[in-house]
């Protein structure tokens, strides 16, 4: 009983990083119907800004974090402005590759500047652990699943009572009559990459709190972890995200633990296929009857 | 559109055959020049400079480096300047055997091989019938040589690594009971746990856990930790890289007793400069390893200097192999009196070479035995367990 | 004269003719020796590109379904292909053993792309690409712990290895048949199906089409081919390893696809080889060699898919002009027809 809450929550630390990065993911998908490949990698971006600012600069953690998501937003925007909005209206596809090679490029400019070797995050939010019956549970966990079900509910709230948020959900609903009510459709898409882009730089600052070690290629396994995650629970869907990413964790860590780490990787993967084939939306998602 | 497309392409595709076919006249030329006394020699090297993985790579470029600069100092290989070209493979055996073409193309009478296991697999079988001896620093994969007879290595092979250490364990009577953490997906660290297993069996020692990752799921080892916890053994065997291990042994700290050795091979050297914002991390990491950067020996202390000033680095395994690599080349080819490749090998059998890694001979299947020592570090410092 | 034109006329054809010669300059320098080593070792790489690209064009260009797990197939073919040809390679001489051993692999991948296409009939988009991206990891999973195809230290393929110059008949072979399976769906009736199945999924059904039969029938063909390419690729490598074919390959073997252009087999053919070439051509650009790639594929999708840039693109290039020159000099022969032909 104990191994297996202890996994539960392992699972739950695991889950809500991916969460997190999946909420950038789909709330992206969500508005700008595009996968957006590079949102791992500008997650990494947001983790040197991490280091460069605590640990280079010297910057107290308020700064640091200010740093961070500022560095990701502009860098969202940048990336959305100069790459992906010359294809509006270009195949999905193309969208996809173009956002497959600015990944690449962001990796490789990284490794130009920051070098090959690992850098530690700067650890400057201590949190003691809580320990409960024999289990203990790490502070930055608790952080994590705080921050990550927080933004879930903002978002939520954000989306559905603003008017911004309105705008957004009638730009995903239909471009064409948004742009008619006078929605400017590229303002939105933009604000759409900059709140996404900021929500990576605070996964990024979880991500390195938890796990520490930074390299250019950091951003490439959790994003895809992420993008996989987000589509579970139904990309496009907020609170859908979320339970992607934490069923994710759970069902990596429960392998792990019971049946083998070897074979964890197709467990999730075989998890994921059976959950689609009973679901063909994932777990929240919309099911969108198709018109003739 | 498409038209333009296809054009467009098909204009860089001629381009493309252009640039490469029209090297030969070139390379040929530069070949027949090379007998020349003034000419420089050329050498080259393949391996990861861009990637996951690049850090091996650059690690045993700039090893490399360092060697040729000290050799072009004191005056060459006899009297002729090494030129040193190291290309980029990214782990990847497709862009390596293109990469070993290139460097033929190029001129290249030397050749440090890869870096990787199975890059350097593919290009042995690559350069079978290429009079070119092929001398890898670090692939230490058992059967990647094979099919060549001019393929060698500087580093151990894996199986031999495992068998030694589980040698080690039961001569220095540490424990008989011992845990494994090993990564599934990795040729290095499968092959040194399968052999540690056979020589545990040899041995008497029991494993009494195994625990694995993969590529995948590098990032969190909690439940293995848990599993590993739980085990309740004196010593953790890590057949792994410094990489991993840092995350692994970060993720550990305080979750084990003070007194419970991890023990690994050459690949986790380097580990120090992993963890270098908290050096504790890396208490009780035991190191069987060829090469230690604390070692007090002459020529190593000589090295690590050398390559601090040059890269503000300390050197690691993949290093030193690297810049033993070249010195050993040149120790072949003047044995050899010429860079020819079955001259050479058969030259390397006959060498006894005293290198930063260690004392070195070859058998004729590319194999080195050398001895290794253990490492232990605590609060930062690495000394030779057991003084 | 006219049967001439008619060929060219005729896209395909072109096609053929462009890749035959292709092949026969790459002959030529081979035997002749008039190449470099480093482009000797590409072409087998190259031709293998080739068929992926032809075979995942098939699933994403005219079935419009995105696939990330082509890899996967190959993987599989690859893996089962060069078992057999390793287990006869003491009593079959490569002529036999070859086409054996890529049949054995493109049948098992065909297989396993069955088995992934019985999702596919139910998913749709981004839904059936995450699924097949998780079936390509599965295989990577399984095929790593397996002991048979040499686990994690790589299936050692040293007694089936053969080089570029052994290996470019069957090379060439398995591109001009793929090539030209390819080409034939595109213009079948079949293939007008699956296009329809792609453009309106509903209409198709309507009007009687079976969207079941067809939808299985792109995977295991697509997968078949893969596999196929597979079973060559091992043989010009000495160790393969299951995890060089993750869902990364199968991305690189889709921007093949995207930048050739959908649907379109030429279009393949080209960004495979051009695609290739690249990052070894940039290989003078040293330590800055992938980020001028990414730039390239930046700047290439960017050129090539922009509305915003087609109005600059069509000014500075000859494309249109040509093009309208064509057309007046045609409408003008078709009005002085008849005095032509009494030429004659």
């Amino acid at each position: 009983m104990i191994e297996f809450i202890k996994t539960l929550i392992s699972g739950l630390g695991l889950g809500s990083i991916y969460a997190l990065i999946a909420l950038g993911y789909t709330m992206v998908y969500g508005i700008a119907k595009m996968l957006n490949f590079a949102h791992g990698d500008v997650i990494m971006v947001g983790a040197y800004a991490g280091i460069v600012a605590f640990t280079s600069a010297g910057l107290p953690p308020v700064f640091t974090v200010f740093l961070s998501v500022a560095a990701c937003t502009l860098l969202g925007v940048l990336i959305e402005r100069f790459a992906y909005k010359p294809l509006r209206g270009a195949s999905s596809l193309s969208v996809l590759i173009t956002a497959i090679g600015m990944s690449y490029l962001l990796q490789n400019l990284a490794l130009m500047i920051f070098g090959s070797q690992q850098q530690a995050y700067p650890q400057y939010v201590k949190l003691p652990s809580v320990t409960l019956g024999g289990i203990t549970i790490d502070g930055i966990t608790l952080l994590t699943l705080g921050v990550t079900a927080l933004i879930m509910i903002g978002m939520s709230l954000f989306i559905n009572r603003t008017r911004l948020g309105k705008a957004m959900r009638a730009v995903a609903e239909d471009r064409g009559a948004a742009e008619l009510m006078g929605i400017s459709v590229d303002k939105t898409i933009a604000l759409t990459f900059a709140i996404g882009s900021a929500l990576a730089a605070v996964a990024s600052i979880c991500y390195g709190l938890t796990y520490v070690y930074i390299k250019p290629t950091t951003g490439a396994m959790p994003g895809i972890k992420a993008f996989t995650a987000a589509v579970f629970g139904g990309i496009g869907s907020i609170p859908g995200a979320m339970l992607g990413g934490i069923a994710l964790g759970v069902i990596e860590q429960m392998a792990k633990t019971y049946i083998s780490p070897l074979w964890a990787d197709a467990i999730v993967f075989a998890v994921l296929v059976l959950v689609l084939v009973i679901r063909p939306t994932g777990l929240m998602g919309k099911e969108v009857q198709e018109k003739v | 559109m498409k038209k333009l497309i296809s054009l467009v392409l098909a204009a860089m595709m001629v381009m493309s055959l252009a640039a490469c076919g029209g090297d030969t006249p070139a390379s040929t030329g530069k070949a027949d020049a090379g007998t020349k006394a003034a000419e420089t020699i050329k050498m080259g090297g393949i391996g990861p400079l861009t990637g996951d993985y690049a850090n091996y790579g650059i690690s045993v470029k700039q090893g490399a480096e360092l060697a040729v600069k000290e050799i072009n100092a004191a005056g060459g290989i006899a009297g002729q300047q090494i030129e040193l070209s190291f290309q980029d493979s990214q782990g990847d055996a497709e862009s390596a055997v293109n990469a070993y073409g290139k460097l033929l193309d190029w001129g290249m009478k030397l050749s440090l091989g890869c870096v990787f296991s199975g890059e350097t697999a593919t290009v042995v079988a690559a350069a079978k019938d290429d009079d070119i001896l092929l001398l890898t620093p670090s692939g230490s994969s058992d059967n990647i040589l094979q099919g060549n007879d001019k393929a060698f290595r500087v580093c151990f092979n894996d199986s031999y690594q495992g068998t030694m250490a589980a040698n080690y364990i039961k001569e220095h009577a540490i424990t008989d009971k011992v845990a494994v953490l090993y990564q599934s997906d990795y040729d290095y660290s499968v092959g040194l746990y399968e052999s540690f297993k056979a020589g545990c069996e040899t041995n008497g020692i029991t494993i009494a856990e195994v625990q694995t990752f993969t590529e995948g799921t590098k990032t969190d080892f909690t439940t293995q930790i848990n599993k590993l916890v739980a085990a309740d053994v004196k010593l953790i065997f890590i057949p792994i890289y410094a990489e991993p291990a840092s995350t692994f042994l970060t993720q550990a700290k305080g979750k084990f007793g003070d007194d419970v050795y991890f023990f690994g091979a050459d690949g986790l050297d380097g580990i120090m400069e992993k963890v270098a914002q908290d050096v504790t991390i890396a208490d009780n990491v035991l190191m069987l390893t060829p090469f230690a950067a604390d070692s007090q020996e002459a020529d190593v202390q000589a090295f690590v200097k050398a390559y601090q000033a040059a890269y503000n680095a300390t050197p690691d395994q993949f290093a030193a192999d690297g810049y033993d690599a070249v010195y050993i080349l040149k120790a072949a080819a003047e044995k050899a009196g010429s860079t020819s490749g079955a001259a050479m090998a058969k030259a390397m059998t006959e060498l006894e070479i005293d290198g930063v890694t260690g004392n070195m001979k070859w058998t004729a299947d590319g194999n080195t035995q050398k001895n290794a020592m253990a490492i232990i570090y605590k609060n930062g410092t690495g000394s030779v367990f057991g003084e | 004269m006219d049967r001439v034109k008619r060929v060219f006329k005729n896209k395909n054809a072109v096609t053929l003719v462009l890749l035959a010669l292709f092949y026969a300059v790459i002959a030529w320098m081979l035997w002749s020796g008039h190449i470099t080593r480093q482009f000797t070792n590409m072409i087998i790489p190259m031709s293998m590109y080739i068929v992926l690209a032809v075979s995942l064009n098939l699933v994403v260009g005219f079935l419009g379904e995105l696939n990330l797990g082509h890899a996967g197939f190959m993987s599989i073919g690859l893996f089962s292909g060069c078992l057999l040809s390793i287990a006869l390679s003491g009593s079959l001489p490569l002529i036999a053993r070859l086409p054996l051993s890529m049949l054995a692999g493109g049948i098992c991948a065909g297989i396993f792309g069955f088995a992934v296409g019985m999702p596919a009939l139910r998913l749709k988009g981004d839904y059936l690409a995450i699924v097949t991206l998780a079936c390509g990891e599965i295989v990577k999973n399984v095929i790593t712990n397996l002991s048979i195809t040499g686990g994690a230290r790589g299936l050692n393929t040293q007694p089936i290895y053969s080089g570029a110059k052994a290996l470019l008949p069957y090379a060439v072979v398995l591109v001009f048949v793929t090539v030209i399976v390819m080409m034939h769906i595109k213009k079948s009736k079949q293939g007008r199906a699956i296009m329809a199945i792609r453009d309106n999924r509903i209409a198709a059904e309507s009007i009687g089409l079976n969207v079941t039969y067809y939808k299985l029938a792109v995977f295991i063909i697509a997968a078949f081919f893969a596999g196929a390419a597979g079973a060559l690729y091992g043989h010009f490598f000495a160790n393969v390893k299951a995890v060089t074919f993750d869902y990364n390959m199968s991305i690189e073997i889709l921007v093949i696809v995207v930048l050739g252009g959908m649907g379109s087999v030429r279009g393949s053919v080209i960004a495979a080889i051009v695609l290739t070439a690249l990052p070894e051509i940039f290989r003078d650009f040293g330590d800055y060699r992938m980020l001028v790639y990414a730039v390239v594929l930046i700047l290439a999708m960017l050129f090539t898919n922009s509305p915003e840039l087609r109005s600059l693109r069509e000014n500075i290039t000859p494309a249109k002009r040509i093009r309208e020159g064509f057309r007046k000099r045609h409408v003008a022969r078709v009005l002085s027809g008849g005095q032509e032909k009494g030429g004659k």
